[in-house]
């Protein structure tokens, strides 16, 4: 079987709901709701990479959401004192670092599993925020809104930096050797060891590029509204792990591409606003996401058991 | 990754140390608050942490976490995790508030029912991880969306069940033999897991699938069906948690249990219980739960905390940054041997 079979898949999954959506609700593709749609889940695309870099080591981070709000509200703060965007981006995509850092020393350091080490990060972020913000809302001044430029020219911007960011990486973990130890090291890491690799810095430096990765996101989903709301991440890490789930990268490490990654968030995107054209209450947009979670490591499963019998 | 080398007095002693040691930052915590969140109102009445309304209140409020801890024990004891019980406990809550109120169903039967329906959540858990080999971790994170996301779809996201009979809500806001209900209910589970992990054969088998999964295949273990029954186990526990959840606030609501999970696995894992299983015990669980529990509640009588009006930040901190030193905590001897034995190693 083709060794892009799962991609393909997914791919395949895509193009019918497309093409299900162009006959049954054309209006989907009306093109200023479209761009909008893409343009909101550009951020997510960016953390989505970075979660598929982490997912391949394999290890996991839940604490992204609470990431994401925290540059979020940061970077806001800072913006709201007259701090120019230049300076803002690298300070949200130090503070995503250095948190990435605290759970890439727990997990790679200390050697403890990665899901209760982010879920515990996950809870005392999201909580410490809410105990210092207590819910207030942050006003950004207007220069902030699409950095200044139109509304469409601001969203075709992050569309096309999120795609060439897409691209970028994408080819770099298939050619660069960097992107070839993170494969190394997900799929054993005892031999990554034995060939001279280390496995625990490069566990740890995909952390921490997760983590500034969250904080570029929190900038580019900065831009898109008028003020920051400290809930803004929560549930990120779900739909970003779904996507990447989704796309054919296994939670077991070693396998997967960005390229399945981008079609699971696409998949998943269509999921919400097909919901409201075909007219089904979006309450069942949670269920859906799940059973789509689901249903993909259904398929890893079947798929590796007959492998294994054949 | 385990110490073969160690003896089996010396593995004792170390289980046994930590749980001396959590009961002593229990009662620490306790005298505390007892110290800090007591105080005499106007009328000289004695109020806040020290009265024993409180304490029941406690014990109350600790009743569903500790249940879903306690399903979480022999989970993690195989070296398994299910992050879906919150969710589970949130969907069969609605389960049992539409079988009483939409279908008029008895509130046995009503009741009876909701636990089938957790026993069978926590089957296709069971079914996707033994059957197909996936990650426990994977699979509840799916069924943490999927389960929560039914009962967002069967309520609409609105409905809330309410008015059940009083002769539902005593096990939940009243008491029996001068203690609240549901902790009855706690303690004859807390006993049942503690015969079925430490004194049955069957359930010590726990134990030695989570050290060694392969080990204990080669010992003659039906290790799936064992594993299966954990996670169906739990299911079945989560739906207890929900009926009591449920006669606790008189309201059935589709966000019920929502981040439980969080506060069980840290129970279970500040008990002592090794998140890579093999190693853990039910009164560690109990402490772990006693401990998290005292937090939150004392936290609430404290006179800064009432001020900023902050409480439930706080113990959600205080949680999170627990579970983190538990974790470090219970890898530092490894840590540290892991050390010795590289440098002597060379």
């Amino acid at each position: 079987m083709n060794r892009y079979f799962r991609e393909l898949s997914v791919m395949g999954a895509l193009a019918v709901v497309l093409l299900g959506l162009a006959i049954f609700a054309p209006a989907f593709f009306q093109p200023q709701p479209l761009l909008s749609l893409v343009t909101r889940e550009a951020p997510t695309l960016i953390v989505a990479c970075g979660m598929a870099m982490v997912i391949i080591t394999r290890e996991i981070d839940i604490s992204v959401g609470s990431l994401f709000s925290v540059c979020s509200v940061c970077a806001g703060l800072l913006a709201a004192r007259g701090w120019p965007l230049i300076l803002v981006l690298p300070v949200s995509m130090g503070v995503g670092a250095l948190l990435g850092a605290i759970n890439g020393v727990l997990v790679a350091g200390l050697r403890l599993p990665s899901i209760v080490v982010t879920l515990a990060t996950m809870v005392t972020l999201r909580q410490g925020l809410n105990l210092i913000r207590q819910g207030e809302f942050v006003n950004l001044p207007e220069s902030f809104q699409w950095f200044g430029l139109s509304q469409s020219a601001g969203q075709w911007t992050l569309v096309i930096f999120a795609l060439l960011f897409l691209v970028a990486l994408g080819l770099a973990l298939r050619h660069v050797a960097a992107g070839r130890w993170i494969y190394a090291v997900g799929t054993d890491a005892e031999a990554a060891r034995l060939a001279g690799l280390r496995p625990q810095w490069i566990v740890f430096a995909v952390f921490v590029i997760l983590g500034a990765l969250t904080g570029l996101a929190a900038i580019m989903n900065l831009v898109q509204s008028p003020q920051v709301q400290p809930m803004v991440g929560a549930g990120l890490e779900l739909e970003v792990i779904a996507a990447v789930v989704v796309g054919g990268v296994a939670i077991s490490g070693g396998r997967g591409n960005l390229w399945g990654a981008f079609a699971g968030l696409l998949l998943l995107t269509c999921v919400s606003p097909a919901l409201t054209h075909l007219h089904i209450e979006a309450y069942w947009e949670k269920a859906i996401q799940g059973a789509i979670i689901l249903l993909a490591v259904v398929a890893d499963g079947v798929r590796r058991k007959k492998s294994n019998n054949g | 990754m385990s110490s073969p080398s160690s003896s089996r007095t010396g593995w004792k002693s170390v289980v046994l140390s930590h749980e001396m040691l959590l009961a002593a930052v229990l009662v620490a915590e306790w005298l505390l608050f007892y110290h800090f969140g007591t105080t005499t109102n106007r009328r000289g009445m004695v109020v806040g942490f020290g009265t024993i309304d409180r304490q029941f209140d406690i014990l109350r409020h600790s009743c569903e976490i500790g249940l879903l801890a306690l399903a979480l024990t022999p989970v993690i004891l195989t070296a398994g995790i299910d992050l879906s019980v919150g969710s589970l406990l949130g969907l069969c809550a609605i389960l049992f508030g539409k079988f009483w109120h939409d279908a008029g169903l008895s509130i046995p039967l009503a009741a009876a029912l909701t636990l089938l329906c957790g026993a069978i959540g926590g089957g296709l858990n069971a079914g996707l991880i033994t059957k197909l080999r996936l990650p426990p971790l994977i699979v509840t994170l799916g069924t943490y969306s999927l389960f929560r996301g039914l009962a967002e779809a069967i309520t609409h996201g609105s409905v809330t069940y309410t008015n059940f009979p009083p002769g539902f809500l005593f096990l939940g806001q009243e008491r029996w033999l001068g203690v609240p209900t549901q902790a009855w209910v706690f303690l004859a589970v807390s006993l049942a897991m503690w015969l079925l992990v430490h004194r049955l054969t069957f359930g010590r088998s726990f134990r030695a699938i989570g050290f060694s999964p392969e080990g204990s295949r080669y010992a003659g273990l039906p290790v799936d069906r064992r594993v299966g029954l954990v996670y169906v186990l739990a299911g079945l526990i989560s739906a207890v948690a929900a009926l009591i959840y449920t006669a606790r606030l008189g309201q059935a609501k589709a966000d019920a249990g929502t981040g439980y999970e969080l506060f069980a696995i840290t129970a279970v894992v500040l008990g002592g219980t090794s998140i890579f299983g093999g190693r853990g015990s039910i009164t560690g669980t109990l402490l772990g739960v006693a401990a998290i529990a005292v937090l939150k509640n004392g936290l609430a009588t404290l006179p800064v905390v009432i001020r900023m009006n902050a409480a439930q930040e706080m113990s959600g901190l205080l949680t999170g940054a627990l579970l983190l030193l538990a974790l470090t905590g219970s890898v530092l001897p490894k840590l540290l041997s892991g050390l010795r034995t590289r440098r002597h190693g060379g």
